[in-house]
């Protein structure tokens, strides 16, 4: 049996998705900080329990375990990563601590720094410089590195970053650095720029690196032991992990810049839901996760999510490999609400999980948005909550809506009902914050909703935003180990070349290329891959003298690494067209006078495996969904006795008019006034709204 | 243009008319609806303009005024900037009639003398209609133009005595009328701006308020113009109660503070000053600039008055909880008194360009300073006493003008503040503005970078230190015109509270040759090729008196060499034993609390 299983672990829960033939089984346990690789192998030997084999067995008969960490996160969130140094060109000692100027908030003079990863005093400088073009201005200084090397030794350091000025155009002195270091210093890893992110400009580039170093040793230790354990267990293929990027790569792959598994969650999860998405017919999806602390917005536009680089700050540093994106809002279950300068406001606080909202009875005494929906009968002490592991209570909750009742001068239950207002105002401002960037409509998309909470607001966001279609997936709740499984072996890399469109060098081109094609297809056939399995997409990326920022496209796409016998004279020619039809896209206008230039080549290489099948359609017959009982709740409108629907019970075919509310496992779909939800062919939720205009 | 003109703009405006009520949580709602329509405007604007400022270093503003001209909100840019759109929108609100208001269209304005700031500061901005055909708000949008159509490329003249020698003044010029674009004027706009990237650039601002009216169309359309009226008053009239509570929780009394700038553009005459008192009296603040320069000989240093009540304000936000609203609110709890014909209200037709750098900073830096007895907690100049930008402009082989602006990395002016060093790059005001890089800048220009690290022992010191300044040095590759106006050699940016002040900003020209100096005043020179030039960014100031500050972060500032062993003794009485190079340096307490004793003795006396 050719089982393939995703692996997704989380704060709380480790989530397992796993593909046998067509069938998907889920299943979650709890996770174990302690050593996570522990709650993997319980989960794995749970799943060959399922299937009556032995987990060695079981493990034999996997294809693939497809893994997506959160170490590199978490990494971050605690600031417990590896002792780093950097190596950097003369004169460019600060450019770390600088953050090209930027705050992220204007208004607040007290604004705290972010912890450095790099202190000055580790952040050394080498004699070099290497110019635009390639050439060398300034010889390395050999001794000036071994200098560095032993005062970087004397500190302790245990990571080392490596980024000189313009290596990603020519990287010998970065190479040659590398190799100092590690004759000096051996054991320690070493991070170097032109291989993270080959790409101007040098902070981000840099951050990008010393982020790498910084959570290079925590990530590949994680790996390594995991590997180990599933090897001993039986597993004999590769370990595949997922990356920021959405698509998943060997073990061996990421060791050489594990940053592209930060951010790799979120990433998971958007690629389960094109996958979903686009099965049941929709190619404009607007994603909403809303957990326990946040609230995450994607898109997928034209049935994809692609990567893009650039200016990505995570947990306020910048990496700029190329991720998924996510934008977070700090509007989750747990968020805070509060009044401030006489204004009701919920978050950025959170109660997380510990002590968590008031009504998990665990010692939290600040209110919460899921006190809230408590509060709105949206939830319930009666109902199982997060899978039936706990009640909610109501001890405490009202005595904390009525503080800030007291505040504004109305009840507890206004106040409650006026929170439930300011956190779905809070998440369309997000929302439309990301739209705009992309330049897209939210109402010419469907709205996706998953993650525990996702599902209560998702209607009144469609509402508020103009969308008319809600999509609540059966496997929402774990659907970014359901991700990992949908996304396919990717390798996305690039080599910087600065020339002119019209004076590009075809050689030049050829070797860049063929450099790329010949790395990604090692990968892939120690992935166990056969060339003309793989897909080799050639990109360019371009830009107008002036601009920054370059945009990627295809130049050739072939199956295996090809003859490359696109790279010929008139390539350059070709590449202008090609660049000037996708500047108009993203843009809306060229500029039809000047000359784009060539700032590098790109090659994503990829290879499809197969994925969860997704039905569709709604073939049963519609009927009423049974209507298990009633409860006071308000949904927008007042209070108002509401048909409670019991969602393990529902059948396709089964049909919810709002105002109800639909209990599932492990999370609460509302039905909003206006709206009918319907459970199609696949036994996932299909929300619309009945009014054109309210 | 006069006086008479300021009185009218400044005035205190009326609420709108509307007997419409709305309940908080819905004004905030609605408020936040028109922030996001501003921040879709400014990320347009950004996505399709080309040049650099605007899509790179997001020097772009967006806010929208009411049909009254109060400030409603806005979302995005920074503050200096955001706060003065409501005074060229009020000039053009004075003309509603006679220029033919009407909905679609879109006016231009930047004129100094009618409510704006420097001229390059482009005011972008198109009126919103409700259904009764009433006129309901405005949206603006604002940015930085890398040109002006005047006598130095760039803007900038040091010897300017009025506007005409800078560019084109427009008090308020339509340039779309009722959805139709009137091209001969946008061409003769176009023909008088030296960017090559201004067309588009324009054309990106023109298309970022249309986008932006036909979101507000929708947002009246979902709530009704009367309910966006009652929340745009009641958000106005919030924020004001804000901010009276924040200043009725102040003691009553006058605070004062002078700030200088070293000399005026030409570098004749010196010490010019900037008076601040600012009078608490119950929830009344009063910004009284009485006692500002006003000697009319002076050359460069004249700040626009729509820019004065902007700067002023920036840093009366700073002093108050990030979280209150910023809308006409903060303008209706504070007053501002400006004497006319200063150097903060010039006579018409002054130069505006560097205006905008000081006073402008300097009118800043004083309320801070008197802010300070009674904020220190939020005593942070929000200030760019640079001088100007050490602007290096030529023109290239097609003889198109370029400019590596120096928006180039650097720390300045980043102050300490009451438990906190000053860190990153720049005051928390500026903090939007993303500054450009080597790898981007040098195959752009012909400039070749060759330093710009932090300078050892440039700290404002202080218990809590300002971050150090910035050596860039440069060599120009071409003929290069760079223009330098030096201000805080004498009059270094204030420190806080005892807190010692930054270091000065300094210049030098010909770095490495017999030619090598200083400049001292001011200069706009053509360099040859190969010519090096370093220009060190003043540092931030510090926070109370440097004794005071704990000696265990004075050594991490020494292994971090920011300080160094001699400085940590003679400005902080830090006394160590073992060496950086070993690290093993330690504070030797007992030498320090003798040495410190000593020290405060001194200073005392």
């Amino acid at each position: 049996m050719g089982y393939r299983v995703g692996i997704d672990i989380g704060g709380t829960f480790t989530d397992f998705a796993m593909l046998k033939g067509d069938e998907v089984v889920l299943y979650k346990n709890l996770s174990t900080p302690e050593d996570r690789s522990l709650g993997v192998m319980s989960g794995l030997e749970k799943l060959a329990e399922m299937e009556g084999l032995s987990l060695r067995e079981f493990l034999q008969g996997c294809d693939a375990v497809v893994h997506g960490t959160t170490v590199a996160d978490n990494t971050l969130i605690e600031m417990n990563g590896a002792l780093t140094g950097l190596i950097t060109t003369e004169g460019f000692r600060d450019e770390m601590e600088y953050r090209r100027g930027y705050k992220e908030n204007i208004w607040d003079v007290r604004l705290a720094p972010p912890k450095q990863i790099t202190p000055r005093r580790r952040r050394l400088t080498v004699p070099e410089r290497i110019l635009h073009d390639g050439s060398v201005l300034t010889p390395l200084d050999e001794d000036a590195v071994r200098a560095a090397c032993h005062r970087l030794k004397k500190q302790n350091v245990e990571s080392v970053a490596i980024s000189l000025l313009f290596s990603f155009i020519n990287p010998e002195h970065e190479k040659r650095v590398a190799q100092i270091v590690a004759e000096e210093m051996p054991g320690v890893q070493v991070s170097c720029s032109y291989q993270v992110l080959p790409r101007s400009p040098e902070f981000d580039r840099t951050s990008t690196t010393v982020v790498n170093a910084y959570v290079a040793p925590r990530v590949n230790s994680y790996l390594q032991r995991l590997v180990d354990r599933v090897r001993e267990a039986g597993y004999e293929k590769q370990l595949m992990v997922m990356q920021a990027s959405g698509g998943v790569m060997t073990r061996e792959y990421i060791e050489g810049a594990p940053i592209r598994v930060l951010a790799s969650g979120p990433a998971g999860g958007v690629i389960g839901s094109a996958h979903v998405g686009v099965a049941k017919g929709y190619r404009n999806l607007l994603c909403v996760d809303m957990g326990g602390t946040s609230y995450d917005i994607s898109m997928v536009l034209d049935g994809a999510a692609p990567a893009v680089a650039g200016w990505n700050i995570h947990h306020r540093y910048l990496v700029g490999v190329p991720m998924v994106q996510v934008e977070t809002l700090g509007a989750g279950g747990g968020s805070i609400c509060h009044v401030s300068n006489g204004l009701v406001q919920v978050g950025p606080a959170s109660a997380g999980s510990e002590p968590g909202p008031i009504c998990y009875g665990r010692g939290g005494t600040q209110p919460t948005i899921t006190d809230a929906l408590l509060m709105l009968g949206i939830l319930s002490p009666d109902m199982q909550f997060a899978g039936g592991s706990f009640s909610l209570s109501k001890d405490g909750v009202e005595e904390a809506f009525q503080a800030i009742g007291d505040e504004m001068g109305y009840s507890a239950e206004e106040a409650a009902f006026d929170c439930f207002r300011v956190v779905n105002a809070n998440m369309s401002m997000g929302v439309r914050r990301i739209t705009a960037g992309k330049g897209v409509d939210p109402m010419d998309t469907c709205m996706l909703a998953y993650g525990g909470n996702g599902a209560a607001f998702a209607g009144i966001q469609a509402q508020e935003l103009g969308i008319d279609k809600v999509l609540v997936p059966k496997a929402s709740p774990t659907f970014s180990a359901l991700g990992t499984l949908v996304a396919d072996p990717k390798i996305d890399e690039e080599r910087s070349y600065l020339v002119p469109a019209d004076q590009s060098d075809p050689e030049r081109l050829h070797d860049l290329w063929s450099d790329l094609a010949q790395r990604a297809l090692k990968f892939f056939t120690d992935a166990g891959f056969a060339e003309q399995q793989v897909t080799f997409r050639y990109q360019m990326n371009m830009r107008y003298p002036g601009q920054n920022w370059a945009l990627s496209f295809d130049i050739e796409v072939s199956e295996g690494v090809g003859e490359m016998g696109f790279i010929d004279a008139t390539i350059g020619q070709r590449a202008i067209e090609a660049f000037n039809g996708r500047h108009m896209e993203e843009y809306g206008h060229i500029r039809e006078h000047e000359v784009p230039e060539i700032t590098g080549v790109r090659l994503a290489a990829s290879a499809h495996t197969a994925s969860p099948r997704v039905d569709r359609g709604f073939t049963a017959q519609r009927t009423a969904a049974p209507v298990a009982k009633t409860r006071r709740a308000n949904l927008g409108e007042g209070f108002s006795e509401t048909a409670i629907v019991s969602g393990p019970e529902l059948r396709p075919g089964h049909e919810v008019t709002g105002p109800a509310i639909i209990e599932e496992t492990f999370t609460t779909i509302v039905v909003y006034p206006g709206w009918s939800a319907v459970v199609d062919d696949a036994g996932d939720y299909e929300l619309t709204r009945n009014r054109v205009a309210d | 243009m006069s006086f008479e003109l300021n009185r009218r703009l400044a005035a205190r405006r009326e609420p709108l008319a509307t007997s419409e009520t709305v309940d908080p949580v819905t004004a905030s709602i609605i408020r936040g609806g028109m922030e996001t329509v501003s921040f879709e405007a400014a990320t347009y604007l950004g996505r399709a303009a080309s040049s650099a400022i605007i899509n790179q270093s997001n020097e772009r503003n967006a806010s929208i005024v009411d049909a009254h001209g109060r400030l409603a909100g806005s979302a995005i840019g920074t503050p200096h900037l955001s706060f003065v759109s409501q005074y060229t929108v009020r000039y053009g609100l004075e003309h509603v009639e006679d220029y033919d208001w009407g909905p679609g269209d879109v006016f231009l304005a930047n004129d100094p003398d009618a409510g704006g700031g420097h001229l390059p500061d482009y005011n972008v901005y198109a009126p919103v209609y409700d259904d009764q055909g009433e006129l309901l708000m405005v949206q603006c949008l604002q940015a930085h133009q890398g040109d002006t159509g005047g006598k130095d490329p760039g803007g900038f003249t040091l010897e300017a005595t009025d506007i005409f020698t800078e560019g084109l003044a427009f008090p308020s010029v339509k340039l779309v009328h009722r959805g139709v674009l009137r091209k001969d004027l946008f061409d003769m706009v176009v023909r008088n701006n030296r960017f090559p990237s201004f067309a588009g650039d324009l054309a990106a601002m023109i298309g970022g308020v249309q986008h932006a009216v036909r979101l507000l169309d929708k947002l009246v359309a979902k709530w009704g113009a009367d309910k966006v009226r009652a929340a745009i008053n009641y958000n106005i009239e919030h924020t004001e109660k804000c901010v009276r509570e924040v200043v009725g929780s102040w003691p009553d009394g006058t605070y004062e503070a002078d700030v200088f700038i070293d000399h005026d553009a030409v570098g004749k005459h010196k010490d010019i000053r900037v008076h601040v008192a600012c009078t608490i009296k119950g929830d009344q603040l009063t910004v009284d600039l009485t006692g500002t320069d006003d000697r009319q000989e002076l050359v460069g240093v004249w700040n626009t008055y729509g820019n004065t009540l902007s700067y002023v304000m920036t840093q009366v936000v700073a002093a108050m909880d990030p979280d209150i609203v910023k809308n006409e609110g903060f303008f209706n709890a504070v007053d501002i008194v400006v004497p006319e014909g200063c150097i903060a209200q010039p006579p018409p037709n002054k130069p505006a360009a560097l205006g905008s750098f000081h006073p402008a900073c300097e009118i800043t830096e004083a309320v801070c300073v008197a802010l300070s007895a009674i904020v220190p907690e939020r005593s942070a100049p929000q200030v760019y006493k640079m001088g100007m930008p050490n602007a290096v402009i030529g023109l290239d082989e097609q003889g198109r003008m370029w400019m590596d602006q120096g928006v180039d990395s650097r720390t300045h002016d980043a102050s300490a503040i009451q438990g906190m060093d000053g860190w990153g790059s720049c005051p928390a005001a500026l903090g939007n503005l993303l500054l450009s890089q080597v790898e981007d800048a040098e195959p752009r220009f012909p400039v070749l970078n060759i330093s710009r690290e932090m300078v050892q022992d440039s700290e404002g010191a202080g218990r809590w230190r300002g971050q150090p300044g910035s050596l860039n040095v440069k060599k120009v590759l071409a003929p290069t015109t760079a223009m330098a106006w030096m201000v805080t050699y004498e009059h270094p940016l204030r420190g806080m509270c005892g807190g010692d002040d930054a270091s000065p900003y300094l210049n030098h020209f010909n770095v490495g040759t017999p030619q090598e100096h200083r400049v001292e005043l001011s200069a706009s020179e053509v360099l040859p090729p190969e010519t090096v030039i370093a220009y060190q960014y003043g540092g931030g100031a510090g926070f109370e008196p440097a004794l005071l500050r704990d000696p265990e972060s004075v050594k991490e500032d020494v292994l971090d060499e920011i300080v160094s062993v001699a400085r940590a003794r003679e400005k902080y009485g830090v006394v160590f034993t073992g060496s950086v190079e070993e690290f093993d340096l330690a504070v030797d307490v007992a030498a320090t609390s003798a040495l410190r004793e000593q020290l405060a003795a001194e200073r005392a006396a």
